[in-house]
């Protein structure tokens, strides 16, 4: 099939379409770089989209939960192999993702005879100062890049994504309380997942707020923070709805 | 993506994998004269749990240094103490720091209690030809949480040098000054008032402190405390919401009459 390129761009093609199709119902996951620290949010059971990867560095997912789980223990693997044989501040989310995590990935995706990875992931360390904060968004075929707005999404479609992302750089700009960022990310994830347009006709900021709020009922909503100062090297820690002064009177969210 | 380590969670299998070896143990019997730490102890106060030591490194007649941290913060929950070597002790450290978040991570649950204590237990075990040698022995003290009990209580463990380990019911102590530490420690729970068990946290390290004054009287390997110089202790309490560290400023506050 190598020596064949039409029918490789065709088998590639058709794996994409494959993964795609597969993680297209799946639960948006959001990163946020805020001045005390970075957020991650993810609506789904309980450890299934928010992940602590190392002492500054976080993962969050959608996709197969088996490949999510690969993917995260080989980024756990490789932070502490490094933390050990060098140090934990040599553990870089750069090199993980550009040395590590991505070309894996990419070979994976290649090889048209196994089967390939059905995830999309971010990937955030944070910093000294939130300038240098790093976040990464990690397709499944090894394609990456790194978001220096401060806000990133991961949806299951290029489209809803690339939307989600203009309207979470146009509406999160400025705003530093984590709160209310809360409150903004889970508006897009309620737009996304009702499929709801970002731009004409789109629900009002009421309509919005009322329809996330309804539909978390019965799921957990995932929060990471990695704090940007603290006295422990460890930075991540969770955060729950009712901890950020949200009242939803259900034990469930 | 990785070849599963051969028991999942275990950092020292992951190691193994990789062909890093976390200790070393072909060392020659005609070593140099090794880096010693000293003195160490631990025990029981109303708050839970207070881990001491002095801050000097010997070795033979030699003074290495004077500010050597020998009670290291594992994790949110463990605190580690040494005596004796400290290249083989804080590389334990190492060893274990990095073990139990890479469990706590990758299965998404903390290690229990007595796996962190046989964690160490086994290191103790790995390090047994450098121990037969003569070179590289290590005598640590362990304090963990231990979470299945509400409220989670602390608890003291010490180690004999081929790995046993043994539960303290009051206190415990490691190191060449710890005969000295011991007698008085057993002493004032027996005899003492307040008993240290029932201390709060600034008698207690009042009496950890002068502990340490006592003790470098007997040893010359203790460094003792000095606060006209500034040259404190490091101490450490493990309480039901974590470790605490009580540095110098509080020292010499708590020591001030």
């Amino acid at each position: 099939m190598i020596e064949e390129p039409f029918r490789w761009l065709e088998a590639m093609e058709n794996r994409r379409e494959y993964v795609r199709e597969q993680i297209k119902g799946g639960s948006p996951v959001f990163a946020a770089s805020l001045p005390e620290g970075i957020l991650l949010l993810g609506v789904g059971t309980g450890n299934s989209k928010v992940f602590e990867l190392f002492d500054r560095h976080a993962l969050a997912g959608l996709g197969h939960p088996a490949d999510i789980e690969k993917i995260r223990q080989a980024a756990i693997d490789a932070a502490h192999l490094e933390a050990f044989t060098r140090a934990p501040e040599d553990v870089s989310l750069r090199r993980l993702v550009s040395y590590g995590l991505g070309p894996q990935l990419k070979t994976n995706f290649e090889q048209i005879f196994s089967a390939p990875f059905l995830v999309e992931l971010l990937l955030a360390e944070v910093a000294a100062q939130p300038k240098q904060d790093l976040l990464f968004r990690l397709h499944f075929d090894g394609g990456f890049r790194s978001e220096s707005k401060g806000v990133l999404v991961a949806v299951g479609l290029p489209d809803p994504e690339n939307a989600a992302q203009t309207w979470l750089l146009q509406n999160a700009s400025g705003r530093t309380d984590r709160r209310e960022v809360v409150d903004l990310l889970l508006q897009a994830w309620w737009c996304l997942t009702e499929n709801k347009s970002f731009t004409e006709n789109a629900p009002s900021e009421e309509e919005r707020r009322a329809g996330w709020r309804t539909a978390v009922k019965g799921k957990v909503v995932e929060m990471g923070w990695l704090a940007r100062k603290t006295q422990r090297s460890a930075r991540f820690e969770w955060l729950t709805l009712p901890g950020l002064g949200f009242e939803l009177h259900d034990p469930a969210t | 993506m990785s070849e599963t380590p051969p028991i999942a969670g275990d950092f020292l299998s992951l190691l193994a994998a990789h062909q890093v070896p976390p200790l070393r143990g072909d060392a020659s019997s005609s070593a140099p004269v090794q880096t010693q730490a000293t003195t160490v102890f631990a025990f029981h106060f109303t708050g839970g749990v207070l881990v001491a030591g002095d801050r000097r490194a010997t070795a033979g007649n030699v003074i290495v240094t004077d500010r050597v941290d020998k009670v290291i913060e594992i994790d949110a929950t463990s605190l580690l103490a040494i005596a004796g070597v400290p290249a083989t002790a804080f590389e334990m450290a190492r060893v274990l720091q990095t073990s139990f978040e890479y469990y706590r991570r990758s299965q998404l649950q903390p290690l229990s209690l007595p796996a962190r204590v046989r964690a160490l237990a086994r290191l103790l075990r790995d390090n047994l030809p450098m121990t037969i040698q003569g070179v590289g022995v290590v005598m640590p003290l362990f304090a963990g949480l231990d979470t299945t009990i509400t409220p989670s209580r602390a608890q003291i463990f010490f180690y004999d040098p081929l790995g046993a380990q043994f539960l303290a019911v009051g206190h415990a102590a490691s190191g060449s000054g710890s005969a000295t530490i011991r007698s008085i420690l057993s002493f004032q729970e027996h005899h003492g008032q307040p008993k240290p068990s029932e201390m709060t946290l600034r008698p207690a390290v009042q009496f950890a402190l002068r502990l340490l004054m006592v003790a470098s009287e007997f040893d010359s390997a203790t460094g003792g405390v000095h606060p006209e110089s500034r040259s404190f202790a490091t101490i450490k309490v493990l309480q039901s919401d974590g470790v605490r560290t009580v540095d110098a400023d509080q020292q010499a506050e708590y020591l001030a009459p």
